[in-house]
């Protein structure tokens, strides 16, 4: 296995070294970019320098670029979105530090259709990625006006909707653990308020959203489906600025300003809903001494030591607080933080450190008196990466690094007083590391063909202390070992190749490609149909395997109308390895032996994907359908045959458009249309002991109604010109007041108990919210 | 742990009610695909000097009137494992019964069923009785609404895993059927809440039938019960694995049962 690892990474590092042995290409240009405005640096901003042929880079997360050029003349252009491009000579004669600075721009007044060419989407050899403009979902209505990148995620093709009103996402047939999310690079392992209705992530604190649901650079890893990877703000290098909102059950503030001028500045913004007031307000002591909320807050700080230094530091701490008066408390959230250090080897070799942390954990307390018990349970990370990014020449961008993770998961430990009947129990702490390595090339092999390849070696490591047990396929105990601290139990290691490539077929037009695989070695537990704040974690071991996936995609890429129009369509297959599922009956809380429990089976996924695009304009938005299938294999399920898996919806459709109408007033709207989700009905009933119980056909066979909503939402921006800028939104959710099945329970017929009926909860009808935002 | 997985359901929809006040219920017809009717059988025998009784029927289709479709003919044996017989004769339609017999517990039966050409058959261990020292009450309220449950007290054995089902009877009218462990509370003074989808009113007679049951059995109404969310958020809906072989539906209950009648004061 290792010998074989060795080799490839030597194969992988031929290219790059020769490459640059015979590049011709004597300076270098670097520099970073930044808004105008806010100092804040910009990512994903294009650069071309235009002498022949249309070569060219883009900033990193950091704001950072650097180029390799040859001695000469060029035209240098600079664009982003929602920014003025910067159009201008420059000659290189020798290396060159060049910092911009660009000018926002209100993109939705921008009538003009641009004069230079914005078709990065189809130079660009990775596919299967979106970007989320945070200015672009401002209008986006949502449920109670309070804007969500997870919500607006879902609007995306290829990305579903774990259920109505939820943040939990399903990316091309994966399960919600599939999809990594990272808060500045930190893995945040309960992406969700209040049981899933509202995501962790408060968009005031929030930079760029890049999700990538295909094509998975070799940076990233250890989950199948997806990466969300979330940028938090730096902070207003310039002036000091306050902006906030309050709303129906929310109000949130972000106060961001320079701490030495244009060396350091910080962010701090903070969130809190008070859906628990309306409680307080009732008269009834049994409602107005329960609690229910959660806050968040994010922070940031940036120091720029020199032009070689950058050193960040950023948390985010977030809780939900559930308690029923006297007799039950419940409460969640997450802690992460991250420490950073960008640094400058030389004006090509950009690196970044970070140091990163993640806790997630909960809490449960029953307080009555004979049964009270305390329930506490958490998974913690800690995170080196070091991550160096190589302007070789201007045909090769060489990324390579290592990525050391240390997971301890407590499952749960249960404590209580004297006076109780629940015994004190601890399930054993697990420790385990994953260490990977990985280096990829973005190469510009011709005008037409852009390459980006990789490989990614994932190996993980399960450690003692603690008593492990080996099942066999019933699930019985076949043996047991105690291992001593530090002992290793079992390792697993997997070669992860990553590879896309493009091929313009014309200035408009491109083909691109790819392939992929992906490990998993952490596992969340759920064998419910919907998400809970107690699901657990667990590592891959002696009796789990890292959950395994390769992925193949195909797309086709264009834009009309001088790139006003974005077209695009991706065809892909999933093959899913180790997927697991549960016995029937399982009880996975506070289980001992929750690995003999589990089932291990195959998953496929397969679809075709269609976006459409205005990109500018006083009208825009966009239209996002697809047409898939997702199929789990498990022998102890339904015989072995293949069935649907719960993330199967057929069809999945979304419109969004956004319009301006005047100097002041935004209006927009979102139409989505899904197939229901794939569940299992009653196809007979019998009786035991006198009660009525049904019997089920194979797994998933049935269909939810089909889900349609129609939402919108207008935005009054305040007069202009003043120092105070203020805004409201008005929104009204589900606007037919469609009656969306939420569940579809099963009953006796309370007036007659020798019939049976479905009955349908519907969790949203219309909803109207109201926001005030302000900014100064 | 249980506390809390009864009221998760009751959760999603409070916090749902006070962001929408707008969620809501409804009947609504469902075209439901009908299986080939499959055979259920519904044994139980216990510690009890009585006529116990198998049940067995067919699956009818949802939209049915009618609850039971009796399979008749079959013939229904009992032995334990030290080879002691028993006969059950048909009665009424699918109901069979036998002679009065006590259960020994910690004995093992098989109970075999021949109907139309098959054989079913199924193990099952009766465990050592428990038995409730008393029935109490208590009123638990979750976001304004206040119930009375009915409380049942014991002492759960040391060192043995024990399951408890729990039949409740209130005013003659069956109202729950669940199931405990010993997981959290092994050799504890135990006081199991009886949360179930009805109230309680003061003069009303509940009846609580407690049995000890084997770990199958337990698996079998656990999954049950997690069909409808007792075990926190629903699981996705299965038949139940049968301790009966041949793809029968339904359980053999070898328990033991005492039963407790109490007036709510």
């Amino acid at each position: 296995m290792f010998n074989s690892k060795r080799f490839l990474l030597f194969i992988f590092l031929i290219p790059f070294f020769t490459f640059d042995a015979i590049a011709q290409n004597n300076y270098t240009i670097n520099g970073v970019v930044k808004d105008s405005l806010s100092g804040e640096t910009l990512i994903g901003v294009t650069l071309k320098f235009t002498a022949s042929g249309q070569s060219g880079t883009s900033t990193n997360a950091y704001g950072f670029y650097s180029y390799k050029l040859s001695g000469g003349e060029y035209n240098l252009n600079v664009s982003y979105i929602g920014y003025k491009s910067i159009n201008k000579k420059i000659k290189v004669n020798s290396d060159i530090r060049l910092d911009l600075n660009m000018i926002p721009e209100n993109i939705l007044e921008e009538i003009v259709i641009s004069a230079e060419k914005r078709n990065d989407n189809i130079i660009n050899a990775q596919m299967g990625v979106a970007k989320i403009n945070l200015n672009e979902i401002r209008n986006v209505p949502v449920l109670f006006g309070e804007r969500d990148v997870l919500k607006t995620l879902q609007l995306l093709p290829g990305i579903k909707s774990a259920g109505e009103g939820n943040s939990g996402f399903f990316v091309r047939g994966g399960s919600i653990d599939q999809n990594l999310i990272l808060l500045d690079e930190a893995p945040v392992y309960n992406a969700s308020h209040l049981l899933g209705f509202f995501s962790t992530f408060n968009s005031d604190a929030i930079k760029d959203v890049s999700v990538f649901k295909g094509g998975m650079p070799a940076q990233y890893g250890g989950r199948l489906s997806s990466v969300l990877d979330i940028r938090m703000n730096d902070g207003n290098k310039k002036e000091f600025t306050a902006e906030g909102g309050l709303g129906l059950i929310s109000s949130r503030l972000k106060l961001e300003g320079p701490l030495l001028e244009n060396k350091s500045s910080f962010m701090i913004s903070g969130r809190r809903t008070y859906a628990d007031a309306f409680l307080a307000l009732s008269s009834d002591s049994a409602i107005n001494r329960n609690t229910l909320y959660f806050y968040d807050l994010n922070a940031k700080v940036n120091y720029q030591i020199d032009d070689e230094n950058t050193i960040y530091l950023s948390g985010y701490f977030g809780r939900d607080e559930l308690g029923l008066s006297e007799t039950f408390g419940f409460d969640w959230g997450n802690a992460t933080s991250t420490l950073r250090w960008n640094h400058l080897f030389s004006n090509r070799l950009f690196s970044n450190t970070s140091l990163i942390y993640s806790n997630y954990n909960y809490v449960i307390q029953n307080f009555l008196e004979d049964n009270n018990f305390k329930v506490n349970s958490s998974i913690r990370d800690l995170n080196l990466k070091q991550d160096f990014q190589l302007a070789l020449n201007n045909s090769h961008n060489v990324r390579f690094g290592l990525d050391l993770i240390r997971h301890t998961i407590s499952p749960g430990s249960i404590t209580s007083s004297a006076t109780s009947s629940v015994n004190e129990i601890t399930i054993e702490k697990r420790k385990g590391s994953e260490i990977a390595a990985y280096i990829s090339d973005e190469w510009e092999v011709n005008d037409k063909l852009n390459l980006v390849y990789g490989l990614r070696t994932s190996s993980f490591f399960l450690f003692g202390p603690g008593e492990f047990f080996t099942y066999d396929s019933e699930g019985n105990t076949t043996s047991s070992r105690v291992y001593n601290s530090g002992q290793l139990v079992q390792s697993y290691i997997n070669l992860e190749p990553r590879i896309s490539a493009s091929y313009q077929l014309n200035g408009f037009a491109s083909l691109k490609t790819s392939y992929t695989r992906n490990a998993q070695n952490l596992h969340l537990m759920s064998n419910s149909t919907a998400s809970s704040p107690t699901d657990l974690y667990i590592m891959s071991s002696n009796n789990v395997k890292p959950e395994l996936a390769d992925q193949i995609s195909l797309g086709y890429f264009r834009n009309f109308m001088d790139d006003n129009y974005e077209f695009s369509t991706e065809l892909y297959y999933k093959k899913m390895q180790n997927q697991i599922d549960y016995r029937s009956g399982t009880d996975l809380r506070g289980n001992t032996k929750v690995e003999s429990e589990l089932l291990f089976g195959d998953g496929r996924a397969y679809g075709i994907e269609f976006f459409l695009k205005k990109r500018f304009g006083k009208l825009n938005g966009w239209v996002g359908y697809t047409l898939s299938k997702t199929e789990r294999q498990f022998n102890d399920i339904d015989m072995g045959e293949w069935f649907n898996a719960k993330q199967d919806r057929t069809h999945d459709l979304s419109l969004v458009g956004i319009y301006k109408a005047g100097e002041r007033w935004t209006l927009s709207s979102t139409f989505v249309f899904n197939t229901g989700n794939a569940v299992t009905f009653p196809s007979g009933k019998y009786q035991i002991n006198n009660r009525t119980f049904f019997s089920y056909p194979k797994r998933n066979s049935d269909r939810m109604p089909d889900y349609h909503r129609l939402d919108v939402s207008a935005t009054l921006e305040g007069k202009p010109n003043r120092k105070l800028k203020s805004s409201w939104s008005f929104g009204i959710y589900n606007l037919y007041n469609r009656q969306n099945a939420f569940t579809i329970d099963f009953r006796e017929d309370p007036e007659n108990s020798s019939r049976t009926q479905a009955v349908q909860t519907t969790l949203f009808g219309i909803i109207p919210s109201v926001t005030w935002n302000f900014k100064f | 742990m249980k506390y809390l997985s009864n009221n998760y359901k009751l959760f999603i929809y409070t916090i749902a009610a006070i962001f929408s006040l707008s969620s809501c219920e409804k009947v609504i017809d469902l075209e439901l695909k009908n299986a080939a009717p499959v055979i259920v059988i519904d044994g139980t025998i216990s510690n009890q000097n009585e006529n116990h009784t198998v049940r067995i029927s067919r699956t009818i289709p949802f939209d049915s009137t009618t609850t039971f479709k009796g399979v008749k003919g079959a013939k229904v044996t009992l032995k334990s494992i030290l080879g002691q017989s028993f006969a059950f004769t048909e009665v009424t339609d699918g109901v069979y019964r036998s002679s009065r017999f006590r259960g020994t517990p910690s004995l093992s039966y098989v109970l075999e069923v021949s109907a139309d050409g098959k054989t079913y058959s199924a193990e099952s261990t009766m465990p050592f009785p428990v038995v409730p020292d008393s029935v109490g009450f208590r009123t638990l309220s979750f976001f304004g609404d206040s119930n009375i449950y009915p409380v049942v007290y014991y002492k759960d054995p040391p060192k043995v895993q024990n399951q408890y089902r729990y039949i409740l009877k209130v005013n003659d009218k069956l109202q729950g059927d669940l199931v405990f462990e010993d997981r959290f509370n092994d050799g504890n003074a135990v006081s199991d809440i009886i949360i179930f989808d009805g109230d309680i009113k003061k003069g009303d007679l509940v009846e609580i039938e407690m049995q000890t049951i084997d770990r199958n059995v337990f698996k079998y109404f656990f999954a049950l019960s997690q069909i409808d969310g007792n075990g926190g958020p629903p699981v996705a809906p299965a038949n139940p694995n049968s301790n009966f072989s041949n793809g029968a539906l339904g359980i053999f209950n070898a328990c033991t049962k005492s039963t407790k009648s109490v007036i709510v004061k």
